[in-house]
Parts: structure tokens; sequence; C-alpha cells
């Protein structure tokens, strides 16, 4: 297993719900450290300290239009990665398939809304999430299929039959559509794609902490033994991780269409592993277990702001990438570190 | 992920290993655990399967191997250093990008013997900084990797100017991708003994055979004195060592190196892997089903590229026996029939789960 | 045991009865796409595959077409079908790979290739710098190869018997060349979106057009440059955020390594409250994204690239070398028509892509 440490190995149920880390066996007695004080927060103090420094010395980081920039580039993949910190935390590594997911929502938002109207096209991608979210997770929760390998299969497949049937054409609304109506709306200042963002993310909050399903998911990732041991029909909870993730990848699609008003089955590329890095950094734990849809949120925004910050300085896209890689060794480096002080 | 297969996987572990390293003496015992672990026997099913549809529909990629020798060296060299992390229980996603940078690395000297021998020390120095992070700072191999994933991406970019980068001696490397011996191109060369050597190394010897202890059950692992830390180490370093080997075999090949190199590496390596039995969990699997899997895949590749099949349908059908090849596991098929049972009992009970 | 096993052939029926939903939902979508070439395309590769597993009893010729994309792109999508109309017209059996800009990929189709043993390869390098293993192995065989759409390194030329295509430097030029036209002398500052990072196509656009607006109006200053990966959510917002960099007043212009990029920046420039009529914009392409753009007077200038032209002619060049075999190796740019308010509306610049 990819656990870095033994004790992993012994299982507490009470973890299930514990906010400390799956590594560490028994319940949670000890005081709290500053330290690990810091790194359970590190993420919000981070983006906080991140925001405050752009904001004095790099100029129009502040303005209104560079925040609803910075929003803009987190909306898409802030979307997929909220959904997809369900999959994560029910210890199921990723879902690369969002790659496919994102593609082939978009282009039926846009290819079949101009043939045959918004509503039958919003229908049909409903019902493709629906059959990743069903195929991902029946071969993962029935089949118990390693779920990197069952979405590599599944984004090969995909995209595949997205591209073979779509021609890779790249496919764009009239420019009074009603995509680009929902892509261009605003209320006020803030456009409706930032809104659907925060939309997704308390809702998927709310089903994370206040729903069975929810409990279950942690549960699941913390201990699968124990959880199928209490009863708990564990094939539907990876199965619902698994839908939960295709229909955010699903809104995601939409968010990304409408943005431009164009489609192409080549524009999600990179989605999986920079979702991913959102949800690590915000610390949601690859363990399973361990996470929140609103850290996701937050990691999502702090590598937003980053490269927003390096696009300002005009630094090059390797540079843009090196810090991105950086960063994430670092955030967990410190969360890891932080706990290793906390447990000596 | 440990608790997934807990159960049965964990405690037999370490014997796999020694049962693949004991002297060829009780064949039967050999051959039922080899079936009852079920390492490679999907894998080698599937190899015959496609080679005979193979050998029926497209014959000429058997009959011109070295190109698919070719194209399996390609997919399986990165494959096999792989295979030395996974057997561990840990992942390397930076394959990569180790091997983009390190083509970078090399074509950016003048001289080529230096230039191979800086790019392969670089490799080494990857996989230290990767066993680092995991087994000292104590972070998920999966979070570091993925880490380096991006950040060697990045300074391959950095590096490279944005651009290919051509090699100094052109010449000279154009002469390594000429057939060597035989029909048989350096790369096809280095393969083998790159496969040889991890094989041997693996099953044969005591530091590789501890791999899969260390995979399968960590703590039994150090409780039985392996020395859990340095063997991280050393399975990092083969994987980073191999993947900047094959990022220099490409750049010698293409008398260039590029930054963008290795796209379609990093999953293609996992599948080869994974058709091989080597499971993600760790502890099982081994080098030859690697090579498996990578044949699979590459004879599968050169056929359908020689069909003229276009490669939106080779990736549905490479798919489509990927999925049918991580489903098919015979133990997932006698829980789903469990699973099956349960589940249509417990529907007709109340259910509290949404 | 007996309920057991029905019970689990149900549910893999149900697998099934999914995965069948699953084709069949994508087959929805297809009819619906507003391209119909989409259609007829896998229709051509259906034949193609069948004349190649039968032995090719019709085709004359037999060749091999390396290609870096296909039906993944928009410009390899409609490249496709011309070239696989004019092959049958001229009775040349195509073999067509697409290694997805994968060099090493395309290295190792390029090994299949030569093992097949066609009359021809035509090859689209992946990336430039790789291609000269390829070009000597196919030529120790005996095998001539042309070039499409992207030529090989001048030192790699004597390799090759021909190549047709745009010229994708000259197209960086000719965009440079509208830029400074419309700037008209004045001094003014703009910003580059290019192409995805390190793709040839992006780096030979972008150095065409540096080095012309270099040589031939150093009064227009490139303030900033951002990848857009040729998508337009990538350019507007990478757009946008360089229009913040450098102050949006300091912004005159807009140059977009091609028309989808372009539309991705008129977009930022909406976005904004920027009127982009009043901006000097230029890019490549004339898509159908980007035409309506320059006849609105959004895009002052675009290049026209015609994927048809770029099919069509990589097939008759290579019957050409087949059945004429020039001494000289031959070279057919597509000519780089500059579309502008002027002319976009004429028949011969209609877009196809």
């Amino acid at each position: 297993m990819m656990t870095d440490e033994p004790v992993a190995e012994t299982p507490s149920p009470d973890q299930a719900a514990a906010t400390t880390p799956a590594a560490e066996p028994g319940i949670e007695e000890r005081a709290v450290t500053v330290t690990e004080w810091m790194a359970d927060r590190g993420i919000f103090i981070f983006t906080a300290l991140l925001i405050l420094a752009a904001a004095v010395f790099i100029d129009g980081f502040a303005s209104l239009t560079n925040i609803t920039d910075v929003f803009n580039r987190a909306a898409p993949i802030g979307i997929v990665a909220v959904g997809m910190t369900f999959v994560v935390i029910s210890a199921n590594y990723l879902d690369l398939s969002v790659v496919a997911q994102v593609a082939t929502s978009a282009v039926v938002l846009i290819a079949v809304s101009n043939e045959y109207g918004f509503v039958l096209a919003i229908l049909a991608a409903i019902v493709i999430a629906l059959v990743y979210g069903f195929v991902n997770g029946v071969a993962v929760g029935v089949f118990k299929a390693n779920a990197v390998i069952v979405t590599l299969s599944t984004t090969f497949i995909g995209l595949g039959l997205l591209r073979w049937v779509s021609g890779g054409s790249i496919y764009f609304g009239p420019p009074d559509g009603p995509v680009r109506v929902f892509g261009s709306t605003r209320l006020g200042p803030i456009p409706l794609s930032m809104i659907v963002l925060v939309a997704m993310t308390l809702l998927l909050s709310f089903v994370l902490n206040r729903t069975t399903f929810g409990f279950l998911v942690k549960a699941y990732g913390s201990n699968r033994e124990a959880t199928r041991l209490t009863g708990a029909n564990t094939a539907m909870v990876v199965i619902g991780a698994f839908v939960i993730t295709a229909l955010a990848a699903m809104v995601g699609g939409f968010v990304l269409a409408a943005f431009s008003n164009t489609a192409v089955s080549s524009m999600s590329t990179g989605f999986d592993f920079r979702a991913l890095a959102a949800i690590i950094v915000g610390g949601t734990s690859v363990f399973g277990g361990r996470g929140s849809v609103m850290r996701t949120l937050l990691g999502v925004v702090f590598v937003s702001v980053l490269t927003n910050i390096m696009v300002l300085s005009g630094l090059g896209f390797g540079m843009q990438q090196m810090a991105i890689g950086l960063l994430i060794v670092a955030a967990v480096s410190v969360d890891a570190l932080a706990r290793k002080a906390g447990t000596s | 992920m440990s608790q997934t297969t807990s159960e049965p996987t964990t405690e037999p572990e370490p014997q796999q290993g020694l049962a693949l390293g004991a002297a060829p003496g009780d064949l039967l015992q050999r051959l039922r655990t080899a079936v009852a672990r079920r390492t490679e026997g999907r894998a080698v099913a599937l190899l015959t399967l496609v080679v005979i549809t193979v050998a029926i529909v497209e014959p000429r990629a058997l009959t011109s191997y070295p190109v698919t020798l070719g194209r399996i060296a390609l997919i399986g060299l990165v494959a096999l250093g792989l295979t030395a992390v996974i057997l561990m229980g840990e992942l390397d996603l930076g394959v990569a990008s180790t091997l983009a940078v390190s083509g970078v690395v090399m074509a950016s000297f003048e001289s080529l013997t230096v230039g191979i021998i800086v790019a392969l020390l670089g490799g080494l120095l990857i996989g230290v900084v990767n066993a680092f992070f995991v087994v000292i700072v104590g972070i998920n191999s999966f979070i570091a990797t993925l880490g380096m994933l991006f950040f060697l991406r990045g300074a391959a970019f950095v590096i490279s100017g944005e651009q290919p980068v051509r090699v100094a001696n052109a010449d000279t490397a154009l002469q390594f991708g000429r057939p060597l011996v035989g029909p048989l191109t350096p790369r096809i060369l280095i393969f083998i003994v790159v496969f040889i050597a991890l094989h041997v190394f693996v099953t044969r010897m005591r530091v590789g055979r501890e791999f899969y202890a260390v995979g399968g059950n960590r703590e039994a692992a150090y409780d039985a004195g392996i020395p859990v830390v340095r063997r991280v180490f050393t399975g990092f370093m083969i994987s980073g060592f191999v993947s900047a080997l094959a990022g220099v075999i490409n750049a010698m090949e293409r008398t260039a190196a590029d930054p963008t190199a290795g796209g379609t590496v990093l999953l293609a390596s996992f599948a080869a892997a994974i058709i091989g039995g080597v499971l993600l969990n760790g502890g099982r699997g081994s080098i030859v089903g690697a090579l498996l899997g990578a044949a699979t895949l590459g004879i599968l590749q050169v056929s359908l590229t020689l069909s003229g099949v276009q490669v939106d349908v080779q990736n549905i059908i490479i798919g489509s026996v990927l999925l049918l090849a991580v489903i098919s596991d015979p133990a997932s098929v006698r829980r789903v029939m469990a699973r099956a049972s349960t589940f249509l009992s417990e529907r007709s009970k109340p259910q509290p789960a949404g | 045991m007996n309920t057991r096993r029905s019970r689990f052939v149900g549910l893999l029926a149900a697998g099934a009865l999914i995965l069948a939903a699953c084709g069949s939902d994508d087959d929805a979508t297809d009819d619906t796409g507003d391209d119909a070439a989409a259609g007829e395309d896998a229709a051509d590769d259906a034949e193609i595959d069948e004349d190649d597993v039968v032995g090719d009893p019709d085709g004359e010729f037999e060749v091999f077409a390396l290609l870096p994309q296909g039906n993944d792109q928009p410009y390899g999508s409609t490249y496709l079908p011309p070239m696989q109309e004019m092959a049958a017209e001229l009775g040349i059996s195509l073999t067509i790979t697409n290694s997805q800009y994968d060099a090493d990929t395309q290295a190792s189709e390029c090994e299949v290739a030569v093992a097949a043993a066609p009359d021809l390869i035509i090859l689209w390098p992946a990336v430039g710098d790789t291609v000269r293993p390829c070009l000597s192995a196919a030529q120790d065989a005996g095998i001539p190869v042309t070039i499409t759409n992207s030529d090989v390194n001048p030192e790699d030329e004597d390799l090759t018997r021909g190549y047709s295509g745009p010229d994708t430097y000259g197209q960086g030029v000719a965009s440079a060349e509208l830029m400074c036209e419309a700037a008209d002398g004045a001094e003014i500052g703009i910003i580059v979106v290019n192409g995805l990072t390190g793709n040839s196509t992006a780096i030979n656009r972008r150095e065409g057009f540096v080095d012309t607006v270099e040589a031939q109006c150093p009064n227009v200053t490139i303030l900033a440059e951002q990848p857009g990966d040729w998508n337009a959510d990538d350019s507007q917002i990478a757009a946008s955020e360089m229009l913040t960099a450098v102050g949006p007043d300091n912004v005159q212009g807009i140059y977009a390594a091609d028309d989808t990029m372009a539309a991705g920046a008129i977009d930022a420039l909406v976005a904004r409250g920027l009127d982009p009529a009043e901006m000097i914009i230029t890019s490549i392409g004339n898509t159908f994204l980007g035409n309506p753009l320059v006849i609105d007077g959004s895009l002052n200038g675009t290049v026209f690239q015609s994927s048809s032209w770029d099919g069509e002619n990589a097939v008759t060049l290579a019957h050409e070398i087949l059945t004429e075999d020039p001494s000289e190796r031959v070279v057919r740019f597509m000519p780089d028509v500059k579309v502008t308010a002027d002319n976009a509306t004429d028949a011969d610049v209609a877009p196809e892509w």
C-alpha cells in the first residue's frame, strides 16, 4: 500500500469521524500544539498571506477585473475538484476520467443545444455523467478493481468515443444562444461561474458533512473493513462517490464551455492531476477518510491566485509548473513535519 | 488503501518473493502458488489471445518483429522501473517528467558522454529526492511524485527554453538508432538487459526480494529487521534511473530532446504494469508481469496501427481491454457474486444509507 | 448457488446494458453534431481499414501518412476527409496514424511504416527536430518521404522529396505584417497569446511574428506574452491577466497565434468593457470562429490556413513524386492569404474549420 508510515495498518473505528490523520492510531487525546494548529489551518494562512502580499506588491492584483480573472481560472477546475474530493476521501486516489467527462460534457452542451436545444443538451449530459459514474463506481466498488486503472480505462474509452463521434471539431454556439447567456451572465460584478462554484461547494460540503452518505464516504475511506462490518452498503458508497464526481465534472464542463462559448475535445487536458493537486494542497489526505470540500475550494483558490500572480509577473509556463510542483511538496511537507513534531 | 485487500494479501506476501526466488524444486507447489496469486496468469492469457488474434488478422505485426520489439521497449522500459516502486506499495507519478527532463539535460551538453552521465546521475538524484520526501519527511509517494510531475516538467521547459534541444553530436546519436545486433537496436538490447537485471534483482537477490516484504506488510518488514528506509531509497533510485535512461535513449534515437516528451508514457507504463498483474497496493506482481503487460500493449498498438485503425478507435479498444483485464480478477469476480447476493438481499431490508 | 449465479448473470447483463447505453449516447451526439464531416470521416476510415485487410486490391499505390493529429483536433478533422477523397481519386491506398504530438510515438509509427514497405511515406512531423532518424531509415529502405503541414529543418531537407503545406513561420510573418500595416507607424504596445508551449507550430509562428515585428515595425512593442494552449478559455484568462499586468491603457493591440485564441482574447476585452474594434488584433487561421470576427471588425486581420488545401496537396504531391519522379525537391507552399474586412466575404477565403 501507499502508506508512508507502517502504523497506518492499525485502524480504529474512531477514525471514521475523527479529524486526526488516519495514520495515527487511537483517539486523539493530547493537546494541540501550535505547529499542529498552524498545519491544520496551513492552507488558509498561506492563502491569506499570499493574497495580502500580492495585493501590496503587485500592481493591479487587487482590482476587480483581476479578482474576476482569478475566479474564472478557479471555477471550472474548482467545480471538478470539489466533486473529485469524494473519490479521494473514499481512499480511491483520483478519478482520471474527469478529463474525458469534462470534454464530453462541454461538447455535448454546445453541439446538442445547437441542434436540439438547451434542455435536451443538459439531459444528454446528465445521462452521460451518470453512465460514467456508474461504470467507474461499479468497477471500483463492486469488482474491487483499482480506481486508477479503471478510470484510466474509461478515459481511453471515453475520449476515444468522443473524438470518434464528434470528429474532433471545435463547436461554438450562436453569440446570443443560451450557452452564451449562461457564460456571460453576472450578478453585479460576480460572474455566474463563480456562483456555481460556491453553490457546488456548499451543496457538496453539506452532503459530505451532514448526510449519512457523506459520513459513510469518510468512514469507508479511513477503514473499509470496519465500515463494511457495520452493515453499510460499501459498494453504493463508492458508486455514490464516483457519481458525484461525474456530476461535478459535468457542471465543470458546462462552465468551461459557457465561459468561451466554444467546446473542443482537447480543452480539458490536465484536469485530472490539476484537480488532484488542488485537493491535496487543500489538505485532503490521499489515504482517504480525512478532508473536506471547503479545503478543496481553498486549495483551488490558492493555486489560482499563485498562477495569476506568476502570469502578472510575466513568468513563463515552465516556471509556473515548477512553482506548482514545489508548492504541492511544500504544503504537504509542512503538514507532515508538523504532525511528526506533534507526535514526538 | 492498505485496508482494501488486507485480508488475504498482506500475510503471504513475503513468501511470494521467496517462492519465486527459490531454486527450481517443487514445481507443482510453485505453480499452485502462482495460479493462486494470479500475478501473471491473466497477463499470459491476455497476451496469448492478442498474439493469436494478431497472427490471424495482422501478421505483419509479428513478421516485422524488430518494430514491435521497439514499441514494447518504448512502453516497457519505464514500466520496469515503475514496477520496482509499485512492488513496495509506493508510486512514482514523475516518471514521464523525469524522462523529459533527463533528455533535455543530456542534449544540453556538448559532449554526449558527459551529457549521458549527468542525465543518468540526475535520474538517480530524482529518485533520492522522491525517497527522501516519502520516508524521511513522511509524505505519501502519490503526492511527493505528483509534485515532481509538475516540477520536473516545468524544469524541462525552463532548461530547454521551451523548445526541442538538438543533440550536439547528431551523427553519433543517429548511429544509436540503428540495429546493433542482428535487427535489434540499442534500445531493445538495453531493454533486455534492464529486464534481466531487474528480474534477477527482485527474484534472486536478497535486497530485491525484500521489496515484496516492504510492499506486502511494512510493519512486518520492520519487525523482520529489513532496512525499509534503504529499500525505499533503492526502489525510487531504480525508477528514477530507468526513467532517465529512457529519456536518454529517446533523445539519442531522435537526435533531439523534446521538453514535451513522454506525454503518453506515464499512463501507458501504468497500464503495462497493471495488465501484468502488478498490484498498486504493493507486494505482488513481478518484472515478468510488467514485460507481459508491455508486450500485450505493444503488439496491440503496432497491429492496430498497421491495420490503419485510427487512434481514437485504438484508444477505445485498448481502454476496453484494460477495463476487462482489471475487473476480470478471479477473486473480485467471486467477490462480486457474493456482493450481488448480499446486495439483492439487503435491498429487501430497510437501508439507512442513501 | 443457482440463484446466486443467476443474480450474477443478471448483474452482468445490467452492466452490458449500461455499456450499450454509453455507446448509444455518444451516437446521439454524432447525429446532432453541426459538422457532417464527422460521419463521412468515420465512413471513410472504415473503407480504408477494409482495403488494408483485404490487401488493397484497387489501390495502385500504398502510402503511409504519419500525422500528429487527426480527429482529436479541429484542424486535423477537416484535413483528413479531403486527403482521403483525393487519395481515393488518385488510386492511393492510405494508412493513417496519429501520434498526438508525441515524438517518440511517431518515431515508433515510422518504424512500423518502414517495416510495412509502402510506396511512399507522408510525414507531418510531431516535433521537427526529431524526425531525422525516421527520414534516414526510410531512405535506407528506399522509401521516398514527402512532408506535409510543417516542413523539416533545412539540414534534413535532402532526405525528403518534397513539402506541401503552410509556411508556419511565414504565417507568423504575415500576421505581423497585418499588425504593422494597421499600426501604421504609431508607437503601440501589444500583448501576445502563443500556442501550446513546446509545440512546433506554436514556436514557428511566434518566431515569424516576433522577427518580423522587430524588422518591419519596431514601433510595435511586445509588452507581455503567455501561452493560450490553442483554446479560447485559457486564452481569455491569459489575455485578461496580461492586460492587468501591463495596464489596459498601455495596450493597443493583441496578436494571437490562432483564431480560437483570438476569440478568447476578444472575449476578455468585452468582459472588461473594452471595444475590440478599437484595438489592433491579428491572428492566424480564418476559421469558422475567426472569419465572422473579421467581418464584424473585432479582428483586424487573420491569415487563411486551408485545411482542405493542406490535406489534398499532401496526397497530390505524393502522387506526383510516385508517378513523375522529379529530380529536385518539390516545395509547394499554401498561399498565405491575408484576410481582412476587405476580402473576408470572398468565396475563395470561405472558412473551412
